[in-house]
């Protein structure tokens, strides 16, 4: 009978918390979608699809996906491209390359609010290091977080070298798991640098990308903290991702049945995309094993 | 040597019992407020002055932010029952608290109050909804324009330069960011929403009627009153974007001297003395259409969710605060308005007015002074607000269109909150 | 190793610097005086750091953040592991279904959970607590799976043999598992703590009190409430900037390896 339970009570703990605070709050969310609150009042009437109405007929959200859309469709081709070119340079394991590796891999692991801190120094618009640097070249100042138009840029650009490191060391790893042979046949054949490159590596290291690529895509659309840290989501609507409206929605407006229906459409969303990738990554994936 | 031993032992079970005595005596009122900096420290020497009068009440006070932080701070409080026991609450803001039956009706208290005589009618009103007294008045403010006088004079602008005008503020902005703006100084500061809700008055309209509770947004005063505004920052360039994407900025960079004018709450008067000493000037906001300001700065209300011995310690901070010793203290200290007729008769109050120019502007700028509306609504078009200013401030919305939008997008959520 | 070439490894570090050099920086701003600073002179203080641990209390969010990130971690790992054996070494009737429910929770965006996770814990008076910051971030489904693909990679036989002498189910889970184990619970240890150690938006919502602060959050705050007077007080906030990455650059520098090893075991699986 103990035997039997065994490992019931073994994967108990992590049901139960699994349960509690993942799969409970899902349909929570699902009920709250359909009800008028603001934490405010004692009842939450009961209103139907009108959060879902007034959500889908709101600029906000269309302005907020079309931002995030943007953001995902610049950074994850920036980061993954850049990050190949650079794991196949630092793929030999030399001393220093294992410490520039370190160097590109270590704002990866660092605090996400302390570099969206440090950029929103570097990028201000009259101490910052940037606008001090382009001043010794003489030119003048940009005003990096206040331009609708550079806004959603800069962040991008904060994101990616926060991530590069990450796609770096995957791509590393990928690398070397291509065999060596095929590198010397090519060698053998007189094969050019950047031929080597793009007729062996790319295509071998595809599923790695695949990887990278969605999980990337995935990530983009749950940025927040440097969003809420350097721009709340301004100027002018410029960066106002998904999450960062959803917090407004709900943590600032407590709109808490509308805040509910866009949490509903995003879970939505990213569990669309993350079936896509599991179908992606499961038809192209052959090289690895 | 036994007798000896039995009057220690007496006298310490005296201490003993004394001590617990105190300490169950003592209330606790949370307090949450707004101020840090030199206003931090004006409203520190206030409850230090309540804490020595009454020591049975311990005042545990916390700066949370500004205003809209302790709305949003206190609205998630609320189904996490963590809401202070008293709060600094802005005067167009509170209404969607009062309506949902969380603050306390402090009528009884108030009528009781001999207090009640000695407040000026305009502060004693802003606090009031429906007959109903929910906020007594802290710190209260309108909005005045300040300018830096030595970036006037090295601008070549006189000391009295006409600024009564939309167009003559236009002016003296252009002047001083054309001769000034290599050295990094701009001409105006982005006006905070504050300010914004006193030039919309100022050109003879309104964001909501206070009286019935109309929705102005899209009225062509307004209108317009957000155009010239916005022109400051995207058509003349007189205004950096930095105060608009956060409006703190705009001050910082006036009290940095790195701004010529700003209009911005009576409030900041003695932290921008502090910074600017002598080269400070205040004047009266600008009269476009009309000679009319805003009363703005908050009040201090008590939740509802409270204890009745702590509400009852809690009102009696609030009437402390508002005599005219700590007052006329905080008058002193941070410039907001006296709100209690007998406060500027104190020595305290008498040397401030005395020794620092301009600090009476605000107070002679009453008599066209108004309080604003306070429906619930009022809470949520403020807090969206500030990305519609943004939008048309930084060029993204033509201003017409986004203050029809505003103004619908108002109506329909005052619909949804009023069923 | 090949040999180093002395000019490409001076290049390399001469990339790497500039590539770090916003946080470094940073850091040697916040040895700088405010005036200092902002008049563009040279000077060297410790009074930020003495401020921010003081005056603005980083020294209780940094104890704050150690506390939740190793409970996480402790509860969490422990969890991982218990589940990740049962999952790699029973087969037991809902355990493929419960298996899958683990997997799945990768896909699910945690931000679904944050308006019902503040009511439920609101409802229990666990806001504004340890419990309430740790309990919601204790279940890591990556983990279990991740450990799950790595237990099965130990031999059976050795399991058995251990039954033989007569263990119990948790003494093999114990004494043989665990210690196999070792490289793949470590990486998964600190996976956990460091995304915990950066969690923004959670405590972000479900905590008010200034003493329960993370380092994350009063970080934060601290950037806003814009410390100083007039011009913001840069040299302040990198202090407490720095505070707040010190900790996990520190362990970086120790882990570096197993951190690696343990991202590219989980990607390339």
């Amino acid at each position: 009978m103990l035997r039997k339970l065994t490992p019931y009570l073994f994967v108990a703990p992590l049901m139960v918390f699994i349960a509690l605070f993942t799969y409970i709050p899902i349909f929570a969310s699902l009920n709250l979608s359909f009800r008028e609150w603001n934490f405010l009042s004692p009842d939450m009437p009961f209103v139907g699809f009108r959060n879902y109405e007034q959500l889908l007929a709101s600029r906000d959200l269309w302005n907020s996906l079309w931002v995030t859309t943007l953001f995902a469709v610049l950074s994850v081709p920036l980061r993954l491209g850049l990050a190949l070119v650079i794991a196949a340079y630092l793929v030999r394991e030399t001393v220093h390359v294992r410490l520039l590796r370190g160097a590109l891999f270590l704002p990866s692991v660092t605090s996400t609010v302390s570099i969206a801190v440090v950029f929103s120094w570097v990028f201000s618009t009259d101490y910052g290091m940037v606008n001090a640097i382009l001043g010794t070249f003489g030119l003048g100042k940009v005003q990096w977080l206040q331009n609708p138009h550079l806004a959603l840029w800069v962040l991008i650009f904060v994101n990616t070298w926060k991530q590069i490191g990450y796609d770096i060391v995957i791509y590393i790893a990928g690398l070397q798991a291509i065999p060596r042979e095929l590198y010397d046949a090519a060698a053998v054949d007189g094969g050019k640098r950047l031929h080597v490159f793009r007729r062996i590596t790319m295509p071998l290291v595809m599923p790695t990308t695949y990887f990278l690529l969605v999980i990337s895509v995935i990530e983009a659309f749950q940025v927040f903290t440097i969003v809420n840290v350097m721009t709340h989501g301004g100027p002018a609507g410029a960066t106002d991702m998904l999450v960062n409206l959803l917090y407004e929605i709900g943590f600032v407006l407590f709109d808490i049945g509308r805040g509910s229906a866009l949490a509903v459409l995003l879970f939505i969303l990213l569990v669309g995309l993350a079936i896509l990738k599991s179908r992606i990554i499961g038809r192209k994936v052959h090289y690895e094993a | 040597m036994s007798q000896k031993l039995q009057t220690t032992i007496a006298a310490s079970m005296i201490a003993l019992l004394a001590s617990m005595g105190v300490a169950e005596a003592a209330t606790t009122v949370k307090f949450w407020h707004s101020f840090n900096k030199s206003n931090g420290e004006a409203l520190d020497k206030v409850i230090a002055g309540f804490e020595a009068a009454n020591p049975d009440i311990d005042i545990e006070a916390e700066y949370v932010g500004n205003y809209n932080d302790i709305i949003a701070k206190l609205q998630a409080a609320i189904p996490a029952r963590r809401a202070p026991d008293a709060v600094i609450l802005e005067v167009t803001r509170y209404g969607l608290f009062a309506n949902n039956n969380l603050l306390t009706d402090l009528t009884p208290y108030f009528d009781a109050d001999p207090l009640k005589d000695d407040l000026y009618d305009y502060a004693r009103e802003v606090g009031v909804i429906d007959g109903k007294n929910y906020v007594v008045p802290f710190n209260s403010s309108t909005p005045v324009l300040y300018f830096n006088k030595d970036i006037f004079a090295r601008a070549g602008l006189s000391a009295d330069t006409p600024l009564k005008t939309f167009d003559e503020i236009t002016a003296a902005a252009k002047t001083i960011s054309e001769k000034l703006g290599s050295e990094g100084v701009s001409g105006i500061a982005a006006p905070g929403q504050f300010a914004r809700w006193g030039l919309v008055m100022a050109n003879d309209s309104e964001m909501v009627d206070p009286k019935t509770g109309e929705i102005l947004l899209d009225k062509p005063n307004t209108i317009e009153a957000y155009q010239w505004m916005a022109s400051l920052v995207k058509d003349d360039k007189v205004s950096s974007p930095d105060g608009v994407t956060d409006e703190d900025n705009g001050r910082d960079a006036f009290l940095a001297k790195k701004v010529g004018i700003m209009m911005n709450s009576t409030g900041n008067y003695v932290g921008a003395k502090k910074a600017l000493g002598d080269n400070l000037a205040v004047r009266p906001m600008p009269c476009n259409k009309a000679c009319s300001v805003p009363i703005g700065g908050a009040g201090i209300g008590i939740m509802s969710t409270s204890e009745k011995d702590v509400q009852d310690a809690a009102y009696k901070f609030i009437s402390y605060a508002a005599s005219p010793e700590a007052n006329a203290t905080w008058f002193a200290g941070t410039g907001y308005l006296p709100i209690n007729k007998k406060s500027a008769a104190l020595p305290v109050a008498k040397e401030a007015l005395a020794t620092q120019p301009g600090i009476d502007v605000a107070i002679e700028s009453l008599p066209v002074a108004h309080g604003r509306a306070r429906t619930t609504v009022v809470t949520w078009m403020r807090t969206t607000e500030y990305k519609m200013w943004e939008a048309m401030a930084l060029g993204q919305r033509n201003v017409e269109e986004t203050m029809k939008d505003f103004a619908a997008q108002t109506r329909a959520e005052e619909k949804r909150v009023s069923n | 190793m090949k040999p180093e070439n002395p000019i490409l490894a001076g290049l390399a570090l001469v990339a790497g610097l500039l590539f770090l050099s916003p946080v470094l920086y940073s850091i040697w701003m916040s040895f700088q005086t405010v005036d200092a600073y902002y008049a563009g002179e040279l000077g060297f203080t410790l009074d930020n750091y003495a401020r921010a641990v003081g005056q603005y209390n980083f020294a209780r969010y940094l104890l704050n953040s150690l506390i939740v990130s190793g409970l996480v971690t402790l509860l969490g790992i422990t969890f991982a592991t218990m589940a990740a054996y049962a999952f790699a070494r029973y087969s037991f009737r809902g355990g493929n279904f419960l298996f899958a429910a683990t997997v799945a929770t990768l896909m699910i965006p945690s931000h679904i959970s944050l308006i019902p996770n503040y009511l439920t814990l609101a409802k229990v008076g666990l806001l504004d607590s340890y419990a309430g910051l740790i309990l919601p971030a204790i279940s890591n489904g990556f983990a279990a799976f991740f450990l799950r693909q790595y237990i099965r990679g130990i031999p059976k036989a050795l399991d058995e043999a251990a039954y033989m002498d007569g263990a119990t189910s948790l003494q093999v889970l114990w004494r043989i598992i665990v210690p196999l184990s070792r490289p793949a619970i470590a990486s998964m240890a600190l996976y956990i703590f460091i995304t915990e150690w950066n969690n923004y938006i959670w405590p972000l919502v479900a905590v008010g009190k200034q003493d329960l602060y993370t380092l994350q959050i009063g970080l934060a705050r601290l950037y806003r409430i814009n410390p100083g007077e007039g011009l913001i007080d840069w040299p302040l906030v990198m202090a407490a900037s720095t505070i707040t990455i010190l900790p996990v650059l520190l362990g970086f520098l120790l882990v570096e390896r197993h951190l690696v090893r343990g991202i590219t075991m989980g990607a390339v699986k």
